[in-house]
């Protein structure tokens, strides 16, 4: 069994490799994957319903990880695993995650196709830049959603009028200010002491993270952090350093894994293969008890695109039925808040995720780069549509047809995407309560959902 | 003439690179010009590739190998340009990643697309400390410092370059753009960017106009 030591050995003594060399392997070895394994992307299935497909799929991921391993990037070496290995270290992969504690305990187990059960849903305003004084509200916001099992936070890029430059003094304050601040939204959340399931989004370097990982500044034992690998296979020493740090904490790690679609693997089925192999890295590399996936389309930052819903499908159904690990997809769009588009977006992808064996992490919006568009509005309809996927009992047949009727609504649009409104148009910042502009367009998506057959009054009981 | 060269765009699309040597060779022979085996076989295929690679007709490994096969060309090019002419070249550009951030994918597309055009580059790599930039400006004296970022933590690094290029007296003596995932055209304004690329064709398009 590979431990964390025999890692760090290796990222020390494997092959050397230039980093260059590593990124054409990467493309290489994954068509040739591909090929072997005869996958192939078909844009009249984005929900395919093909179990043999999923299951060339997680080996086609297993294979790529056993023949590229994982490059660090500090040391220019290749981290190489047997077959045996990495089985191995999947086999005895945690089948759970816990978060919190006591009372505020939320246990996620693994999710299988086509599981009845309602996903879990991490609330998280995945890397919106926001102020200082829009940063609570916002994340009180996300916290206080009835359907919100864990949150986290935005960023903020300026502190006290100074950029938040990784590797300065003004990282460390902030990423402290950032724990600080996010218990204090639970706390006005009414939920004190709700699992943050990511507790540094502002500081990316390690000193900085250690600096705030403390529990009297709200960083309780039973919160998490994300650790995540670097597109594509690689790794260095600032993110295993995070990892050496949380094996001794109370803390619980996310492996965090963006293959692009279109980058160093290529298309659709490439891009899928590689995400499976990176679920091996972070079971190995990461020690992660939770997996998340954002694979993202390389020209239009989201995974709402008809070939990034199958993606995001066949990698989901691939894990589902062939691992026991604890995985959520990571919801990635391409408009903005308060717009009709955002909400067939949100659907088609909770949909897609919540039949193919994902729990769900909702959401980055307006191809998560405009400051301040962010609101919890977005990850309620994701939520909203998940559980009642789950309730309704969708099957993958029946979620591809939705899918479809919804992909017609917006596809055409996402190069162009709206980027919609900002926080303070959304939301009152003072009662922290959602605008009825946005209500009101909620209560019309759903009339248009419940037609395609979704059934609301199952997560009204 | 437009045959041979027709057939070389092809090649380098294809990435075949042992063909295009030949090409080349066989172009020469017949006494087509150095400069149109450059423009009209090599560049006008980049250009091409740029353009499906922006549309997802290609995908990231095939840029790439029709990049290196176009490297391939230019290499037994190179005796038979004139010398004087640098080579074709449109200008030279310093680039690299900003301090912290080891996401460089964007910033390889962009060397791609703007070495296939014609450009000179000189790749700093990644994670490029603030200072490191400003020295090899100096030391280099390129026509443009192309900066890039994917993360909203590291970006901030951008206007530090630029601030540091005007405290030693270098900001008027290159052309600065910046790009990555979480740049925006009014931030690039703000910190007092000559330029903005919102994708690899748009850092095209604005090298070559700043670049005359």
């Amino acid at each position: 069994m590979i431990q964390f030591w025999d890692v760090i050995e290796r990222a020390e003594k494997g092959k050397s490799l230039d980093v260059n060399e590593w990124d054409r392997l990467v493309g290489k070895t994954t068509a040739e994957v591909v090929a072997k394994f005869d996958l192939k992307y078909d844009p009249d299935n984005p929900v395919p319903a093909d179990d043999a497909l999923a299951d060339r799929m997680y080996e086609a991921g297993i294979e790529l990880f056993a023949r590229m391993g994982i490059f660090c990037i500090d040391t220019g070496k290749v981290l190489q695993f047997t077959r045996q290995e990495i089985l191995e270290a999947l086999e005895n992969a945690p089948d759970r995650a816990v978060y919190g504690s006591g009372n505020h305990t939320v246990k996620i187990p693994h999710r299988t196709v086509e599981d009845p059960r309602d996903p879990i849903v991490n609330f998280s305003a995945v890397g919106t830049p926001v102020t200082e004084e829009l940063f609570v509200p916002v994340c009180q916001s996300y916290a206080q959603e009835p359907m919100a099992d864990t949150f986290s936070g935005p960023l903020i890029t300026k502190f006290r009028d100074i950029g938040v430059s990784s590797g300065s003094p003004v990282e460390v304050e902030a990423g402290i200010w950032n724990v600080v601040k996010l218990r204090e939204a639970a706390r006005w959340a009414g939920r004190p002491e709700m699992p943050i399931h990511n507790f540094m989004s502002i500081a990316e370097r390690t000193d900085a993270t250690i600096a705030a990982a403390r529990p009297e500044l709200g960083a309780l034992p039973g919160d998490g952090l994300f650790v995540a690998a670097v597109a594509e296979l690689k790794v260095d020493y600032e993110r295993l350093k995070k990892v050496a740090f949380l094996l001794h904490s109370p803390y619980v790690i996310g492996g965090l894994y963006g293959p692009l679609m279109g980058g160093f693997g290529g298309g659709p089925a490439a891009t899928a293969a590689l995400l499976v192999a990176h679920h091996a890295l972070g079971v190995l590399a990461f020690r992660a008890p939770r997996h998340n996936a954002f694979p993202v389309h390389i020209h239009n930052v989201c995974n709402t695109s008809r070939e990034m819903l199958w993606l995001v499908s066949v990698t989901g159904q691939a894990l589902a039925r062939n691992t026991h690990l604890v995985t959520f997809a990571n919801a990635f769009m391409a408009s903005g808040p308060c717009t009709e588009m955002i909400l067939w977006e949100l659907s088609a992808h909770s949909l897609t995720s919540t039949v193919s064996g994902w729990h769900l992490n909702p959401c980055a919006v307006a191809k998560n780069r405009q400051p301040l568009h962010c609101s919890a509005m977005e990850p309620r309809i994701h939520a909203e549509v998940g559980h009642v996927a789950a309730r309704v009992g969708f099957d993958r047949k029946e979620a591809c047809r939705i899918v479809k009727v919804l992909l017609e609504k917006y596809e055409k649009q996402i190069s162009q995407a709206p980027i919609g409104k900002s926080f303070t148009e959304c939301y009152d910042p003072v009662t922290v309560r959602p605008r009825d502009e946005y209500l009101k367009l909620w209560d019309k998506g759903k009339k248009e959902l419940t037609k395609l057959g979704f059934d609301f009054e199952l997560i009204q009981q | 003439m437009n045959e041979i060269l027709t057939e070389l765009n092809k090649e380098v699309q294809i990435g075949d690179a042992d063909k295009v040597k030949q090409l080349i060779q066989k172009a020469l022979d017949q006494g087509v010009s150095a400069m149109d085996i450059l423009e009209k076989g090599l560049r006008s295929a980049m250009e091409e590739v740029g353009k499906k690679f922006e549309t997802l007709e290609i995908f990231l490994p095939e840029m790439m190998s029709a990049a290196d096969t176009m490297k391939a060309g230019v290499e037994i090019l190179q005796p038979h340009l004139e010398s004087g002419s640098e080579g074709g070249k449109l200008g030279s550009i310093l680039l690299g990643t900003v301090e912290g951030d080891i996401h460089d994918i964007g910033k390889n597309i962009v060397k791609i697309m703007l070495e296939g055009v014609g450009f000179e580059i000189m790749d700093l790599g990644f994670s490029v400390p603030t200072l490191s930039f400003v020295e090899r400006v100096k030391e280099t004296g390129p026509n443009m410092l192309a900066m890039s970022a994917l993360m909203t933590s590291t970006m901030v690094h951008m206007p530090r370059v630029i601030q540091f290029l005007k405290d030693r007296g270098l900001r008027d003596k290159v052309k600065v753009i910046v790009g990555g995932a979480p740049v925006l055209p009014d931030w690039a304004k703000e910190i007092g960017a000559d330029g903005y690329g919102d994708n690899a064709a748009e850092a095209i398009k604005i090298a070559k106009e700043m670049i005359k």
